[in-house]
């Protein structure tokens, strides 16, 4: 697998380069936004994970610049600030995930590991709902899909692609917290984000229990919803990687 | 400030009615003293006119039987009511209007009294005379009334019933109530005057203090209101300045932090490779040696640490703000020194510093400092260049001359927008840089007393004049 790494921190290139390639990922490295899209445009990427804040173009211009080219390609942002105006911004517009800096090798090679298998988010619903939440998710480039029924969600949870859940509570069919465990039991790696209703308290402190990623409230808005998703794929997976 | 201090006079006493209060004041304080003056002066005309009944009248002009006479009844009982009742009423309530009219009569009753007493003597009709110019100390003309109807009625009255009881004959001349009266009303004319004008005074004076009075009242209630205004300023100033500071605080930390996490996850990088690649199975039989990446990474790993130990010595050198301990130090050495910590990148550094010039005193180990921080500028400004270099030169510090010490690189400059903040904490033009440098450098110069300038040409490059006073040499002139 081809990833473009970009950071104007040359110490930080080289050993997370390093790093990567002893995880057997073919790493090339540019030292700036520009130099990175010159060698996009040249050579072939399965991945880019960049630095947002560098001189000239940074780490978001970078991301809309490839993403302008190739709407569906993966991109993986890191920054050393915790949270600022731009990492929303690309988060919002659909970045794969934000790493905050400094991180463990492990942690990058699992989010890398992740997003190449091109994951998607299934969003387990009443039919009207899910179908609104997918758009959500597709209007800011998130893959997502729609799914109804216990067997048809374990079903997709067994296929493999699914690395992100997203799961209302007040299914009607059947009872969600014994969907959200068994979603569990069958993919352990499986990040699960609850939408919870107006007056669900027990049914949110069960689904936290079970093991939830994070619950929402509704009304759930685009922006709030592609943030979590962000979120679980930024959490640390060692699970995923003992696997 | 308008809300805050109003000076305006309408918000105090207006001058007139002031002045009216301290005139009423005043007249009742005159009114108080003659009510007691003339309290004692009737005591006295009692012990006097009883005295005088005893020594004198019996032989006046009834004088054949030395007996007591009914003069003596008539001196103490009357004289004790006329002295009495003024006496009483006055001891009940000094100043009281009434009291002066009562005694008024009373005083007048008295010279009658007295004028009986030694048979119309010519001594005793002074007394009337006497008598209205003290009750003038009321300065009441009104007093006067009562006083003159009553002496006038007296002398009228007695001068047709009993002319030897007023004026110690039997028959006196027709014009003899005439006379008496023109001369009691001619000093009644004078004393109403007198009285007028005392009272015209009187006010004029208080009217004079109460202006006074209210001038000082504005003047003391601004100076209040000033003083008021000026804590709350301080106040809120003080609170200003602790805000301004915590946030300056809260984007230092931010800064600061920034700037270790990258160092931070390289080191991290380096230790997980170098970790790995002596752990891995993958690699056993394979010595860490073998690979050049290990030392590379060991080398990169010390390189990180200390440029982490950098920002955070920066970090230091700005918060702890130590009074300069202050001793002789030779310039030229300094700079050498200063040098040996600055890690080369390619540019010549020429240390122009007269080994002659007059040793100033400083604190070696800030001035060093700031010399590091101030070349290393000039150097990243001009490294690049082919003949990058950055000068160091020095000279005054003779007598009552300045030191100047200049930096000078020939590298990019500055704009002015740049030029103007370049002083100011956390303001950087480096993508790495905690912005602190400069602002560490302004704190010591200036806690050396000294001033700092800096010069600037866009693409020609830079110079930082230090001037250090020719005070700061004192210790070490010989």
């Amino acid at each position: 697998m081809r990833i473009l790494l970009v950071d104007d921190e040359k110490s930080l290139l080289l050993t997370l380069a390093a790093n990567l390639e002893l995880d057997g990922f073919d790493v090339t490295t540019a030292e700036s936004g520009q130099h990175a899209l010159d060698l996009f445009e040249t050579s072939h990427f399965d991945l880019v994970l960049s630095d947002i804040r560098m001189p000239g173009m940074n780490g978001v211009e970078l991301f809309r610049a490839i993403r302008a080219k190739r709407p569906d390609f993966p991109v993986i942002l890191m920054t050393a600030f915790a949270l600022e105006g731009m990492v929303k911004d690309a988060i919002a517009e659909g970045v794969f995930t934000v790493l905050p800096k400094p991180f463990d090798v492990s942690h990058v090679v699992s989010a890398l590991t992740t997003a190449l298998k091109a994951p998607v988010v299934l969003v387990v619903d009443g039919e009207t709902d899910a179908a609104s939440a997918v758009e959500l998710l597709h209007g800011a480039g998130v893959r997502a899909m729609h799914g109804t029924g216990a067997d048809q969600v374990l079903a997709e949870v067994r296929g493999g692609r699914v690395d992100v859940c997203v799961v209302d509570l007040e299914l009607s069919a059947t009872s969600a917290p014994d969907l959200i465990d068994r979603i569990k039991k069958e993919d352990p790696t499986i990040a699960q984000i609850a939408i919870a209703g107006h007056d669900v308290a027990a049914v949110m402190r069960r689904a936290a229990a079970s093991g939830v990623f994070l619950c929402l409230q509704k009304p759930v808005t685009a922006e709030s919803l592609v943030e979590a998703v962000a979120k679980a794929r930024a959490r640390s997976r060692a699970t995923a990687t003992a696997r | 400030m308008d809300a805050v201090l109003d000076t305006s006079a309408e918000r105090f006493t207006p001058a007139s009615e002031r002045a009216e209060a301290l005139f009423q004041e005043h007249l009742f304080e005159v009114h108080r003293r003659a009510d007691i003056m003339f309290a004692i002066l009737m005591a006295v005309q009692w012990v006097f006119g009883v005295v005088l009944s005893l020594v004198v009248s019996p032989w006046a002009w009834e004088g054949k039987v030395r007996s007591v006479h009914v003069h003596v009844y008539a001196a103490v009982i009357l004289g004790g009511l006329l002295s009495g009742l003024p006496i009483a009423m006055v001891m009940r309530r000094p100043g009281w209007v009434a009291n002066r009219y009562v005694i008024a009569v009373s005083q007048m009753l008295w010279s009658a009294l007295l004028i009986h007493l030694t048979g119309g003597r010519i001594e005793t009709h002074f007394h009337v005379f006497v008598s209205l110019a003290f009750l003038s100390f009321y300065r009441d003309w009104r007093v006067l009334v009562p006083a003159t109807i009553v002496v006038a009625a007296d002398h009228l009255i007695r001068g047709l019933l009993w002319p030897e009881s007023v004026y110690g004959i039997l028959f006196p001349e027709w014009w003899r109530f005439l006379e008496h009266a023109f001369w009691v009303l001619f000093e009644d004319i004078v004393l109403v005057f007198a009285c007028l004008n005392g009272a015209a005074e009187l006010r004029a004076a208080t009217e004079r203090r109460a202006q006074v009075e209210i001038l000082s009242e504005i003047d003391r209630t601004k100076t209040e209101e000033l003083a008021t205004a000026l804590e709350a300023l301080e106040k809120s100033q003080e609170a200003r300045m602790r805000t301004e500071k915590l946030a300056a605080v809260g984007q230092l930390a931010a800064s600061v932090g920034h700037e270790l996490r990258n160092p931070l996850a390289a080191v991290r990088n380096a230790a997980t490779y170098v970790q790995r690649r002596v752990t891995d199975p993958r690699f056993a039989g394979q010595p860490a040696s073998a690979d050049p990446k290990v030392a590379e990474f060991m080398q990169l790993m010390l390189r990180e640490l200390d440029a982490s130990s950098k920002i955070i010595a920066d970090l230091l050198d700005f918060a702890r703000e130590r009074k300069p301990a202050m001793n002789p130090c030779p310039l030229h050495p300094l700079v050498q020194e200063a040098l040996t910590v600055i890690p080369q990148i390619g540019v010549r550094v020429v240390n122009e510093v007269p080994e002659d010039l007059p040793v100033p005193s400083l604190d070696k180990d800030q001035f060093r400092q700031i010399l590091v921080n101030l070349i290393q500028n000039g150097m990243e400004a001009a490294s690049g260049k082919p003949d990058a270099q950055v000068i160091v030169r020095a000279e005054g510090g003779g007598g009552r001359a300045p030191w100047v010490i200049r930096i000078i690189d020939n590298g990019t400059g500055m704009p002015r927008e740049v030029l103007e903040k370049i002083f100011q904490p956390l303001y950087t033009t480096k993508v790495k840089g905690t912005g602190l440098g400069l602002a560490v450098v302004w704190n010591v110069v200036h806690a050396h007393k000294a001033t700092i300038e800096a010069k600037s040409e866009e693409g020609k490059g830079s110079q930082f004049i230090i001037a250090l006073p020719a005070a700061a040499g004192a210790a070490a002139a010989e």
